[in-house]
């Protein structure tokens, strides 16, 4: 080995590291624009956690002085509170029906129509029309749609002479109800992720599995899931983040009951934190779902979305 | 016997027909290359084989079998795609046995029909990389070696080398000849590259605007273009092309003549030109002159000759290589 080379194969010591960051650019670069995003990221992010970190640890209504310091008491009432159990498992149900309903149907429709036709332009705008109403609003249609009296269940139990039933009312079927909204309203947006990985799948690639695949399921499971495993796991992850936030949609439904049996953890947060004016407690159940999104975030990510290994 | 038979074969994109009406035998055994310009319809010919294009009109024959809507898969042939078409996520040993597992081989045949492959190829200490740890001439390895596995009645290749560096090329060339001769198979394949047609095909088909001019062995299209296209496109540098009065002496609407069939003469000859370039290189010197009433020409000189820009030279072109062309391009006898 050259003495150059012995050189440029030392690693380099932190002040050359920044010498020659600053002569290629790079330096000026991160002084620009690293501050202003770190300034946002603190301010909207870090500081409210770490505000709400605080306020979990004290008795605090949301008016008046923080003064009431209770230490850890919120969080073992949280631990121990049946409908908060409910919640978690709720918030857990929900993230199983997006992985095994929501993904697959996306995924099924995605493969029938992610060619560039005209009809199928027409589909993806019908199946994506859910995923752009606001989620307040798909609420209230679903509400209407389940209503007992004058809903299209009602209708439905008219026409088949049945007598009228509440879904949204009846503790064995108003969370099941809330799951098939929840299905309805965000599948459109992963089976565009599905589509949008399925047109990148080079052409010739399929050509050359067509030479090779007897059946169309062959080419499907060998070929396209396999090519488009990256984004079908980033799919996934939005789906397990995005079941832990459902609240919107549970509100106008059924607003956590009948007896508090239809709440997700955000939606419980809302109504023993918020609505019954105790911040701090509602403070817990923030920094325990961050937590636990932070945990489950890493979790998959360290499982699952391998660096540069995903494709 | 895998003949191919293309039996008044039409082909329409739309309302844009690309291929009027081809018909043409390809025997048992050959090595067919399509060769054309550009949007010459080669490739969408070979698609039309392979079953990855529907055929407007007309029928196609494998090995004397209609094969016009028979899925890819049941055609008994394989194909090398331009981009090698590997898939990313196999192993070199999965990609080549892929189509053989899908076809339901067993696992033992498949292992020892790759490894035969592999090892014909030279790809037996990469069977566990993938393609993206792979260079370009050894992905294209894999990708014949796919073929191979398939034993198909016919592989077609599609521009396969043209993502090749140049010494790459000429070696892959070698190997591609070889295969042919060691397999025997019928073998058909596309590419602009009017060298690579030369070397490799024992039959080429020469096509412009979808249309077939002229179909024959290398040499015949090199010394016996039947029309102005064919006269043009094979050899390099190109048959020298004369219109005009230098033309109408030898009762031609357009005389050709190959570099290689002009003498160059420092005392006069039959014309006279003034060197406008000299371009050697190393075995031969061309020379791209300017010859009054006849344009600009260009002939070969023996690689040791030195000419200098502006220097009168006599020309002699051999009056039994002369090509004549009548005014629709068709060679006349």
């Amino acid at each position: 080995m050259t003495d150059a080379k012995v050189a440029a194969a030392r690693p380099l010591t932190a002040k050359a590291r920044i010498a020659r960051m600053y002569r290629d650019g790079k330096l000026t670069t991160i002084l620009l624009f690293l501050p202003p995003a770190l300034l946002l990221f603190t301010l909207f992010v870090v500081t409210p956690i770490l505000n709400a970190a605080h306020l979990s640890l004290y008795r605090w209504s949301g008016f008046g002085e923080v003064t009431d310091y209770v230490g850890l008491k919120n969080y073992s009432t949280l631990f121990a509170h049946s409908i908060f159990h409910q919640s978690m498992w709720n918030s857990v149900k929900i993230i199983l029906a997006s992985i095994l309903l929501q993904i697959p149907l996306a995924l099924g429709l995605a493969l029938l129509i992610y060619r560039k036709t005209p009809t199928n332009t027409l589909f993806r705008l019908v199946f994506l029309a859910p995923y752009i109403l606001a989620e307040i609003a798909s609420g209230l249609i679903w509400s209407f749609m389940f209503d007992g009296d004058y809903g299209v269940s009602a209708q439905v139990a008219s026409a088949l002479s049945m007598p009228s039933f509440y879904i949204l009312a009846d503790k064995q079927f108003a969370f099941l109800a809330i799951i098939t909204v929840i299905v309805w309203k965000y599948f459109g947006f992963h089976m565009m992720i599905f589509i949008a990985a399925l047109q990148s799948v080079p052409g010739e690639l399929l050509e050359a599995a067509s030479l090779d695949c007897r059946k169309s399921w062959q080419i499907v499971a060998f070929v396209k899931l396999p090519l488009i495993s990256h984004a079908i796991k980033l799919s996934v992850f939005f789906s397990i983040i995005g079941s832990l936030q459902v609240f919107d949609i549970i509100i106008p439904l059924t607003n956590g009951g009948p007896s508090n049996s239809t709440h997700s953890i955000v939606s419980y947060l809302y109504t023993f934190g918020l609505t019954r004016l105790n911040v701090g407690y509602g403070s817990a159940v923030g920094v325990a779902l961050f937590l636990f999104c932070v945990f489950t975030a890493l979790t998959y990510k360290r499982l699952v979305i391998r660096e540069g290994k995903s494709a | 016997m895998a003949t191919v038979q293309f039996k008044n074969v039409n082909k329409c994109f739309g309302a844009t027909e690309v291929i009027p009406d081809i018909s043409l035998n390809i025997p048992h055994g050959s090595f067919t290359v399509f060769v054309g310009p550009s949007g010459c319809g080669k490739s969408t010919l070979l698609r039309m084989v392979a079953g990855l294009e529907e055929v407007s009109a007309g029928s196609i024959a494998i090995d004397q079998q209609d094969v016009t809507f028979v899925r890819p898969v049941d055609r008994g042939v394989a194909m090398v795609f331009q981009s090698y078409a590997l898939y990313p996520h196999m192993n070199v040993e999965q990609n080549i046995g892929f189509g053989l597992k899908m076809a339901k081989v067993p696992a033992d045949e498949v292992k020892r029909r790759v490894h035969a492959a592999a090892e014909t190829l030279q790809l037996d200490q990469l069977l566990k990389r993938k393609p993206g740890e792979l260079s370009g001439g050894q992905r294209q390895r894999v990708a014949i070696g796919r073929a191979i596995v398939r034993e198909p009645k016919v592989f077609l290749f599609d521009e396969p080398l043209s993502n090749l560096d140049a010494a790459l090329r000429t070696q892959m060339r070698i190997e591609l000849a070889q295969l042919h001769k060691r397999l025997g198979a019928t073998m058909i394949y596309v590419t602009h590259d009017q060298v690579e047609a030369m070397t490799l095909a024992d039959q080429i088909v020469v096509l412009n605007k979808g249309r077939i001019e002229q179909v024959g062995s290398p040499m015949e299209l090199y010394l016996n273009p039947r029309t102005l296209f064919v006269a043009g496109f094979i050899g390099s540098p190109k048959m020298n092309l004369i219109n005009g009065a230098t033309a109408g002496r030898f009762d031609a609407h357009t005389l050709g003549i190959r570099p290689e069939h002009i003498d160059i003469c420092h005392d006069a000859g039959q014309w006279q030109g003034k060197v406008i370039i000299s371009e050697q290189l190393g075995s031969d010197t061309y020379l791209h002159l300017d010859v009054p009433g006849a344009g600009n020409i260009i002939a070969r000189a023996p690689g040791d000759a030195s000419f200098t820009a502006g220097q009168q030279v006599g020309l002699a072109p051999r009056n039994d290589c002369l090509h004549r062309f009548d005014a629709q391009g068709q060679a006349l006898e």
